[in-house]
This record gives C-alpha cells, structure tokens and sequence, in this order.
C-alpha cells in the first residue's frame, strides 16, 4: 500500500464525523530571547487526519512557530506537541530528524532548493536521508505535479511556480503524515499562486492532511475547510467553513436603484 | 440606475418585448440580480416616454410589444458607458453601526462581536470561491470577474475586522459623545 491509497484508506474509514486525531497541541508556550515575536501563549488545538486547515493571523502572530513546533523543527517552552502516536516532547535530536524525515513534508515560502541539482535530484532528497532512493517515484510526483519535462533542469532556470512545485514533490517523496506549508504562495504571482493552491487542494482531496499557513484568505478559504485565527500565540477563533450548493443571488447581488425615473 | 442602462443595452442588440429583457438581463448577470417584470414594464414605459426606445410594429400575441433603441437612446446609451462611476462610495455596513452602538452601549469588549463578524466573512469567501469555480466551469468568464470583484471587497472588510481587532475596537477609550 502506498502513502497516496493509505491516506484515501484512513479518509474512507473516517468519513465527516469519524476523522481521527492527528495533532495535539495542549497548552504550548514558546518563549524567545530578546523579544515576543512569534511566540506562543498557551495555545491549545487538535487537528484531524485528512483536514486541511488554514492558520491566519498578523506578523508576528506566532503562526510559523506553531508550525515549526508540529514539524519537530523547534521545541516549546511548555506544554505539549503530540502528532499520531508520537510525543514530540519525548523525542531526542535524532528521534525528532527521523521524525520529520518519516511524517512531515514541508513547503516554505522561498523554496529552499539546492542549485547544483537538477529538479529531479532536489526531489530525491529526503528519499536519499531515509536510504530509499526512488526516481520512479519522484518522476511521477513531478508528473502529477505537471512539472514531468523540467526533472532535468537546475533551479535558477526555472520560474517560481515550477521551483514551488519541485519544492511540494520534495516534501511528498517520503509519503508524509502531514504536509506543512508556510506561506507557499508568498513568493509567487497570483497565477502561480493559485496553481500551486490548486496543487494542495487536489491532494487534500486526495486524503492528505494539510496544515497552511497563508495571509491570504481568499485562496485559504477556496481549499480549507477551516480557519484557525492566531493573535498574540493565542488561538482566537476556529471557523469551521461550510461547503454547500448556494445560489447565486444568495451570495452575491449586484445593486441598482430599482427602477428609473 | 443601471437597470435603464442595462435595458437600453440589450436593446442596442436587438428589438425585444419585456420578458425577453427581463430573462435576458437575469442571464446577464448570472442570477446575481433578479428583477420583476412590472419594473421592466415601468422601465421600458419610461424610455419610451424619454424618447429613449421607440416600440416595434402592433402588439403581438398576447399583448407583447417588442421595443428598439432610438438614435437618442444610443446617445444617452453610449454617454453612459463613457463615464466613469463616482459619487459616494456606498457602503451598506450595518456591522458598523451595530458596533458603534455597543461600544456605546456594552462600553466593553467588543472582540467576539468581530470575531462572529469576521467568521461571517470567512463563510463567505468560501461561498464566493465556490461561484467562482462554478461560473468558470460553466464557462461563465464574466460571471467570474464579478465573483472576483466581491471576493476583493471581502478580503478588504475581512481586513477592516483584523484592523479593527488589533486596536481593541471598543475598549479604548472613545472620544464619540
């Protein structure tokens, strides 16, 4: 079985109200040095396998260290981070790098490609840090993610949207638990943006849990079915978005002075 | 007063009698504005009596009068498009006012009122989106630009709330009598 059938397996089995837990996080505090920027202040949720959820709010907000802390890439101050079975807390420096290496694929905001490998081998990485070196499988990621005829060509000669897409083939090579994303569509232009949201929408749809996290709301509420409000490390709302069929004129109307003179 | 103008405009395409503007102006607007047929009647009454459309042969079954443009229609048609819309921006925001109120009223926090505002909006950014993918998919290009243009609109007042809410609306000290 693979990730792909595994996630539309546990998607099957869950159905809209049967969803099981994936992350925990119970009361986490994040202090940093020198300053509050970023950090959390007993900031407690839960999100289920299969969701894909956008987390908003200001600069600053503490929205990247929430991710950072679910990825394994940081630890909190207090409180606890626990994602599937795994207590992250319980986890030493390698313990956690396996971690993320088996569970997390992560998108960032300005790709962080490697420039003397081609598309192809960027994609191999984390498949080479687990010792499971499959180009099968990273060129049909690339094919699905459109992006099949550039697997040869190195970073600097590619556009953001494509440099975007090998980034996303990266971080499902390994067939991640979770696909954290930090801001993916920052760095691009609005119609590459909305490709590359396109991309995440088509694999939510296909069973992956995504955590996003965006400032822009329009393209956060086209693909995520929840909104998690983040201000001063604190979850301040959790919207949960309804998907039903509206008519137009329930959505919008267009106004006039209802009849000339 | 686009109504007038939206009228005048089918009937630059060509003569028709009033349930043909009327579905035909629907279409237009992709359900996004639905009129009666009685002010499509008093409209039509009224360019006719401007000088604006003039009626077309006797009335056919049923009563239906076609009507065309007249040369002073096009005028009037073709100023209209000409000019840009200005005037007072129109805002309808009664969460405005109602905050406004409760400041005044409650003189306290006001976050959750902003917070059920802002979810308000989220909700329909998702209803917004939807439409959109749905006029796109019906090949609606059009429909779609306006879609576009009320998903703008929202991600701004979504906005206004976030401002709002990081200047602790309400509980400040307010300088309003």
């Amino acid at each position: 079985m693979d990730g792909r059938t595994l996630f539309r397996a546990i998607r099957g089995g869950g159905g809209q109200n049967g969803l099981s837990e994936l992350i925990r996080l119970t009361d986490v505090t994040k202090v940093y040095q020198g300053g509050i920027t970023g950090a959390l202040n007993g900031l407690s949720v839960t999100v289920e396998k299969g969701e894909f959820t956008a987390i908003m709010g200001p600069s600053g907000s503490g929205k990247s260290t929430m991710l950072n802390l679910v990825a394994g890439l940081d630890r909190p101050t207090s409180g606890n981070v626990v994602v599937g079975d795994t207590d992250l807390g319980k986890l030493g420096e390698a313990g956690l790098a396996r971690f993320r290496r088996d569970h997390i694929g992560f998108v960032f905001q300005f790709f962080y490609l490697l420039p003397n490998l081609t598309a192809l081998e960027n994609v191999l990485i984390p498949a080479q840090l687990k010792g499971n070196i499959v180009p099968g499988r990273a060129r049909e990621l690339l094919d699905q993610l459109g992006i099949k005829e550039i697997a040869d060509k190195y970073p600097a000669r590619l556009s953001g949207g494509q440099q975007q897409r090998i980034a996303i083939a990266r971080a499902l090579i390994n067939n991640p638990t979770l696909l954290l994303a930090d801001e993916p569509t920052g760095a691009l232009d609005t119609h590459a943006g909305e490709q590359v949201m396109e991309l995440l929408g088509q694999l939510h749809r296909d069973g992956q849990t995504i955590l996003l996290v965006t400032h822009d709301a329009k393209l956060a509420t086209r693909h995520a079915a929840r909104v998690l409000s983040v201000m001063d490390g604190k979850i301040v709302d959790d919207a949960r978005l309804e998907s039903p069929e509206r008519a137009p004129s329930d959505v919008i109307r267009v106004r006039g002075e209802e009849a000339s003179r | 007063m686009s109504l007038k103008y939206g009228v005048l405009g089918l009937l630059k395409e060509e003569p028709l009698h009033g349930y043909e503007v009327k579905n035909r102006f629907e279409s237009m607007l992709g359900g996004t504005w639905e009129v009666n047929i009685g002010q499509i009647y008093t409209t039509l009454q009224r360019l006719e009596r401007d000088g604006l459309v003039r009626p077309v042969g006797s009335r056919g079954d049923r009563g239906k009068q076609q009507y065309k443009l007249s040369p002073e229609g096009q005028t009037a048609l073709d100023q209209w498009l000409a000019q840009p819309d200005s005037g007072p921006q129109q805002l309808h925001e009664d969460i405005y006012v109602k905050l406004l109120l409760a400041t005044r009223i409650a003189n306290g926090d006001l976050q959750p009122m902003l917070a059920r505002q802002k979810r308000a909006y989220l909700q329909r950014l998702r209803d917004l989106n939807r439409l959109e993918e749905k006029a796109r998919r019906d090949g609606r290009i059009d429909l779609a630009r306006l879609v576009r243009g009320a998903l703008l609109h929202t991600e701004a007042d979504l906005k206004w709330m976030d401002e709002l809410s990081s200047e602790r609306f309400g509980a400040v000290e307010d300088k309003t009598v």
